[in-house]
């Protein structure tokens, strides 16, 4: 009798673990159910030419994890609040803040899903935060960044505002993004730093937009 | 012959506007994606990102005038190396690691267009 109810409990229990996703698997599920229509999860890049990029609907996050701060994400799901200031891919709409919000439990799943999607670019724990004067240089006069994105301070609108970049990127990831910005977007229309700036400038800017409260 | 010949050549003339009227298009995809941000769809210096904010007046190539002042050189170099190739604002970022020579090439003949000018 004993050996009989171990038994139906380890059936049990397996039969649980057979049927019930793992968290992981269940964001993986919503993304491709409510997410997937406008952002793109398989990399690499896919985008060969302007009318490729132009193409989509929402930002590719193939890389979200490497992107991104995950206390951020999983907060900004739940409430998500305008980052570009124009709609994505337009230069004269404005950005209606009408991306759909997730329920706590949702966004938990798909931020555990997003933050394992990530590119081995990105080295991990080589930025730290620093708002050093060489940074403030090239930052705000050698190679203007307020041209197009939003500081503190105001700034340009068709690039991503960096207000809140502190909380919401990854130094590692930025530093990332603006030495090989061709792994990440082959197509965008923000001009290639990494040809024109070297390693340490670039690592100075990483550092001081992980600075930008 | 001469059938023959003029048959082909109207077929090489319609091939070749053909293909003239397709880098055109593509051309204005290219100013519109990458330059139209700060310098207007029009060209006139009036795009989205020029706010209060803005530390200087984007170029208008609508203004013969002025760009008839600037050589074919100096646009070409100034879209590849920035503004501080020719003494200007760092606000026009370098783009010689993002378009092709093609695309340069293709940006200058359309501003030419937009300005009615040809360089000094």
């Amino acid at each position: 009798m004993k050996l009989l109810a171990v038994t139906v409990s380890i059936g049990a229990a397996m039969l649980v673990m057979a049927t019930a996703p793992s968290y992981a698997a269940g964001g993986d599920a919503i993304f491709k159910k409510s997410c997937a229509s406008c952002h793109y999860t398989d990399g690499p890049a896919k985008e060969k030419t302007i009318a490729d990029q132009l193409a989509k609907k929402g930002p590719e996050l193939w890389y979200a994890g490497s992107k991104f701060q995950k206390a951020w994400l999983g907060a900004w799901l739940q409430d998500p609040k305008p980052i570009r200031p124009l709609k994505y891919n337009s230069l004269t709409d404005k950005n209606k803040g009408d991306h759909p919000k997730s329920s706590a439990g949702d966004a938990a799943a798909l931020t555990d899903y997003l933050m394992g999607l990530t590119s081995p670019e990105v080295k991990a724990g080589v930025i730290k935060p620093a708002a050093t004067p060489q940074a403030k240089q090239i930052f705000n006069k050698k190679m203007p960044c307020g041209g197009c994105h939003a500081t503190e301070k105001g700034g340009g609108l068709s690039g991503p505002s960096l207000v809140g970049a502190a909380k919401r990127l990854n130094p590692d990831w930025v530093y990332a993004y603006l030495a090989n910005i061709k792994h990440f977007k082959p197509v965008r229309d923000m001009p290639d730093f990494g040809s024109v700036l070297n390693p340490k400038d670039l690592e100075a800017v990483a550092a001081y937009v992980a600075t930008f409260e | 012959m001469s059938r023959i010949v003029m048959t082909a050549a109207v077929a090489l003339g319609l091939a070749l506007s053909a293909g003239g009227a397709a880098q055109a298009a593509d051309t204005k995809q290219v100013f519109d994606f990458y330059c139209a941000q700060c310098h207007g769809e029009k060209g006139d210096g009036k795009g989205i990102n020029v706010t209060k904010d803005f530390a200087t007046d984007p170029r208008d190539f609508t203004n013969t005038t002025d760009m008839a002042k600037r050589s074919d050189d100096d646009i070409r170099g100034v879209i590849k190396d920035g503004g501080p190739s020719i003494s200007k604002s760092p606000l026009m970022p370098p783009w010689g690691a993002t378009l092709t020579a093609a695309e340069v090439d293709g940006l200058l003949v359309y501003i030419r267009k937009m300005c009615n000018c040809k360089g000094k």
